[in-house]
């Protein structure tokens, strides 16, 4: 089995999400040797040295500017091209935004088998067995991929990081394919940080905070975000949060707005509305803080405390820094 | 502006969901389906930029079977789309969303309209890959994840947001695009009575998917419901500071998500 990971680079450095396909390739190569880079964009040879600290001995990378400001689907021509130069059967990528939509292209243009979002991925005679939440994670559906090529991305935070392993790997410039011309036409032309500018983004981050209706207005909302600094964390809200403008849409977690995975998910003040749950009821642990025991966000979440938020957090973000401090 | 939506039939959010008998998928018995709440801002987004640019029509189009998908389609007539055209295919053809898009390529593809839009993931198995395969299909760029979508009369550009990882991106593209819509940003119409029944007569074109074109995502194996949660585990405490306490030795040391 040969594969190809694709590096995604965000704010200078390798995306998290990324290493989560390194560490599939690894585990599904079985020998590092079998597990090819690639990095295409602006910052890709800076890439190329990243994917060697995980033992990658080959890169290839497509240092082409015409893909800056570019949309994700005008790259894929240029991952064919370095999956078909490596003989490889399976493509992954990280499940971002970038990645989710790459595997769609892919499919259909490299002639594969594909799955978004996977949370675990085994070889099967041949074929690929991969599981994955849906429903927001409602439900776990497994399918086979048969067929001699897959591409898959993989969801943040489902594996453990690959090991260290630093390597120098061999880099190889990769042309641009000639791609049909329209594909440049859509242009980025600018990028305001929302929530991200506060601390880690919503769908990168393993801790998430969100804040509900139970925060009463918009100057309480602090408290949520203070407790999520503590913790590292990126700063969630519910619907009610957003339609009341307290915080801006970016913010949204759930049916309408995004979906999180995190290791852990806190809920402040937040009742649980089946279109919030659908949104976070796959986060790996979930606490939730409310002072009305009957509210259903204690039916989903694993720890809860049934008591006045106004006093509960900020003694909860008190204690996270005591502890951080010790 | 020629603009096409595409459109799915999904379970409605509230539905319990429940295991089909062979054990490989969701059971749709007795399920009622609806236009997925995705969808619902396509069509929403469609029918703003048809008020807001004379002359367009709307042209909902879906894949699936009888009688869900007809269902859908005469739902979003209802709410003000033009013509409607139902690409009948079973069930677990467009289940697969790389097939689904290849069949409604074909049915598209021309005249090629100036837009085409749907939702960024169906609102049941989230496969996020309709969009994408849509564009590769036809040979036209895709952007998923997009909000505030608006056309500039006067560069001639789509000009739209993304929510991405990054935060909030603004982009520009020029017809023809493929176009994936994030959330409600628009707060979906709701249909007016005089139109739903009227929608009930209206005509809606079928044509059969073409057999051939090759499956995508794979074959179900598996569909499974997680153990009920048994409900949170509840900490006692006298003080604020000692329920504080409490939960961070256990988020530390039996929950393990804390260093």
């Amino acid at each position: 089995m040969t594969v190809l990971v694709v590096a995604e680079r965000t704010g200078g450095r390798l995306a998290a999400a990324s290493l989560d396909a390194i560490a599939v390739g690894i585990s599904l190569a079985g020998t590092t040797a079998a597990v090819v880079g690639f990095a295409a964009g602006p910052g890709a040879r800076e890439s190329a040295s990243d994917l060697g600290q995980y033992g990658l001995a080959r890169v290839l990378v497509a240092d082409d500017p015409s893909l800056e400001g570019a949309p994700p689907c005008a790259g894929a021509a240029s991952v064919a091209a370095a999956a078909d130069r490596v003989g490889a059967d399976t493509i992954l990528i990280g499940g971002t935004t970038y990645g989710r939509d790459l595997v769609a292209r892919l499919a259909v243009k490299w002639k594969a088998s594909a799955a978004n979002g996977v949370t675990e991925v085994t070889p099967a005679d041949g074929a690929l067995r991969i599981r994955r939440p849906v429903f927001g994670g409602r439900a776990t559906e497994t399918r086979t991929l048969a067929g001699p090529r897959r591409v898959l991305s993989v969801r943040p935070h489902a594996f453990p990081p690959p090991p260290s392993a630093p390597a120098s790997p061999t880099v190889e410039p990769l042309a641009r394919p000639e791609d049909p011309a329209p594909l440049l036409g859509p242009k980025r032309t600018g990028v305001e940080a929302t929530a991200a500018g506060l601390g880690p983004s919503l769908g990168d981050a393993s801790i998430v905070v969100s804040g509900g209706r139970g925060v009463r207005t918009a100057e309480n909302f602090h408290l949520v975000e203070e407790l999520a600094a503590a913790l590292g964390a990126a700063v969630g809200a519910s619907r009610a949060v957003t339609d009341a403008g307290w915080r801006p849409g970016s913010f949204q977690v759930g049916q309408t707005g995004r979906s999180v995975s995190p290791q852990l998910y806190i809920a402040v003040g937040i009742s649980g509305a089946i279109q919030h749950l659908v949104g976070m009821v796959s986060s790996r642990v979930i606490v939730a803080i409310n002072s009305d025991a009957s509210a259903p966000i204690f039916r989903v979440a694993d720890y809860g405390i049934v008591g006045d938020l106004f006093q509960i957090v900020p003694a909860l973000t008190a204690e996270i820094r005591r502890v951080r401090s010790a | 502006m020629e603009i096409v939506v595409c459109v799915r039939p999904v379970p409605e959010a509230e539905t319990r969901l429940r295991v089909a008998p062979n054990g490989q998928t969701l059971d749709a018995d007795g399920v009622k389906f609806v236009l997925a709440g995705y969808d619902e801002s396509a069509v929403e987004q469609a029918l703003l930029l048809k008020e807001a640019v004379a002359g367009s029509t709307v042209h909902v189009v879906a894949c699936g079977p009888a009688p869900r998908t007809e269902e859908v389609l005469r739902a979003s007539l209802a709410l003000g789309c033009d013509r409607a055209t139902w690409v009948e295919a079973p069930a677990e053809f467009a289940a697969d969303s790389i097939r689904a898009a290849g069949a409604i390529a074909a049915v598209v593809r021309s005249p090629l309209p100036d837009l085409l839009l749907c939702g960024k993931q169906g609102g049941d198995d989230e496969s996020g890959l309709f969009s994408g395969a849509l564009g590769e299909h036809l040979g036209l760029p895709d952007l998923n994840y997009v909000t505030d979508l608006r056309w500039d009369a006067g560069t001639s550009r789509f000009r739209f947001q993304r929510a991405t990882e990054a935060g909030a991106e603004r982009w520009e593209a020029p017809a023809p695009l493929v176009v994936g819509l994030q959330q409600a940003w628009n707060d979906p119409r709701t249909a007016k009575l005089p139109n739903i029944l009227k929608s009930r007569k209206a005509t809606v074109a079928k044509v059969h998917a073409d057999p051939s074109v090759p499956p995508g995502a794979g074959q179900p194996e598996k569909f499974e419901l997680p153990a009920p949660r048994t409900g949170a585990k509840l900490i006692e405490y006298k003080t604020p500071e000692e329920a504080a306490q409490k939960l961070v030795r256990i988020l530390r040391e039996e929950a393990k998500v804390l260093p």
